[in-house]
């Protein structure tokens, strides 16, 4: 504790009044948020060459549109400092590369989350966690940064719940959801140097999810046996809206160690994943999801009146996955016990993930 | 969107959605926009189900074509 004449003078009711009135507007996401003046907002501007009126993503069926500047005043309110300010904008160009906000995917019923995965040095400048509680609480650029992205969605888009939002229950990633790869810890090259960045350079990757399920494997030193636990997890039927489904494997250090002395690479694990990640054609009849819609090609009982046979129908096991580019890998949390998690990620993918450059500005 | 294209269109969705529906509209600039509504769930039905239901709205559907 600081002693008292060492702490800021402020008028704590008129603070109070400022916080509440935003709550009263409905700026929040049922936290308090920074309330936010133009000196502040310009010191948020002053960490980009971009031009405040620039759109950075819209919605043309909400006739809604985030600029820098909207996007500056959200980041300012959700807590971050304005040197976060070019991570908050590299996540928007990898949302839009991602292309699912963009057509509507933060309404749905499906209540996904923008989960962020942040690379290169830019972690270690602002101090993003990548080790140990890396999905937890308790850092100010994990937390802010994934704040930044909700408050304007709430605030920009008008996305509220029970309004223009419907997820039918969300996820408790919908309050803040960013992630950094423990580079440091992991054997094999960063994620964005495997998808052809510097490893100088610093990125965000977008990653529309749904639920980040856990993996516990702490009894095992062969590495067959860990890849099944993946596997398995990825393949639950729960998990199958679509055809095919994509994931995201949060390898903790332990367990990218435990591959990568049985010499496995990033790519021999997406390989055995992608063979192992099945159901048997059985299984998804007992839930009700063993052909797809003729309309939608949404999963369904093959009893079902829109039911038409799935690609594979004359196979007995049935691939989760419909390319080895559906599984990304990334390395993250702390190297002390053998536990996982995949990131169950929106949609059937494949193809190369979206990853946006964060902005240096030459005058740093 | 259809009706802009010309095309006579009716809306029907959920009681369950009437609110985002409504949102949408307002966002879209008609306030005024009429919908069907049918009781919620619709995704589970079976074909007798929704053919039941189809028969309680078509007067609806009717009314809102033929009074645009």
């Amino acid at each position: 504790m600081t002693a008292a004449a060492e702490l800021p003078l402020v008028d704590i009711d008129e603070l109070r009044r400022v916080i509440e009135d935003y709550f009263e507007r409905g700026w929040t996401d049922g936290l308090p948020v920074m309330p936010v003046t133009e000196s502040i907002l310009a010191e948020f501007l002053s960490q980009t060459a971009r031009d405040p009126d620039e759109v950075l993503l819209a919605m043309p069926h909400l006739n809604r549109a985030c600029t820098v500047r909207l996007a500056a005043i959200n980041a300012a309110m959700a807590g971050c400092r304005p040197e976060y300010f070019p991570v908050v904008l590299a996540a928007w160009t990898a949302l839009k590369a991602e292309n699912y906000v963009t057509r509507g995917i933060w309404q749905s019923t499906t209540g996904t989350a923008p989960m962020l995965l942040v690379n290169g040095p830019v972690r270690e400048q602002i101090g993003l966690n990548s080790k140990g509680n890396v999905f937890g609480s308790g850092f100010r650029a994990n937390a802010t940064i994934g704040r930044a992205i909700r408050l304007t969605a709430l605030n920009a888009f008008g996305l509220r719940p029970g309004e223009l939002d419907q997820a039918t229950q969300g996820n408790p990633a919908k309050y803040t959801a960013c992630i950094a790869e423990n580079e440091e810890d992991s054997p094999w090259p960063a994620f964005h140097v495997e998808h052809g960045f510097r490893a100088e350079d610093s990125t965000v990757t977008a990653l529309t999810m749904r639920s980040v399920a856990h993996i516990e494997a702490r009894h095992t030193t062969v590495p067959e046996q860990l890849a099944i636990d993946l596997a398995g997890t990825i393949s639950r039927t729960g998990a199958l809206i679509h055809e095919t489904i994509s994931a995201c494997i949060a390898l903790g250090p332990e367990h990218a160690h435990l591959l990568a002395r049985a010499g496995w690479s990033k790519d021999d694990l997406r390989r055995f994943v992608f063979e192992h990640a099945v159901n048997m054609r059985e299984a998804l009849a007992a839930a009700g999801k063993d052909a797809v819609s003729g309309k939608t090609r949404w999963r369904l009982s093959s009893g079902h009146a829109e039911a038409v046979p799935d690609s594979t129908p004359d196979a007995d096991v049935v691939r989760a996955l419909g390319c080895e580019e559906a599984v990304q890998i990334v390395v993250a949390g702390a190297h002390n016990a053998g536990v996982s998690a995949v990131i169950e990620t929106f949609g059937p993918r494949g193809g190369p993930p979206a990853i946006a450059a964060v902005e240096r500005l030459s005058a740093r | 969107m259809l009706e802009r294209a010309g095309v006579p269109a009716v809306s029907i969705c959920t009681d369950a959605f009437v609110i985002p529906a409504k949102a949408m509209a307002d966002v879209l600039g008609h306030p005024e926009f009429q919908f069907v509504t049918i009781p919620h769930p619709i995704a589970s039905l079976g074909e007798a189900e929704i053919e039941t239901r189809v028969r309680e709205i078509v007067d609806d559907v009717v009314r809102i074509l033929t009074h645009a």
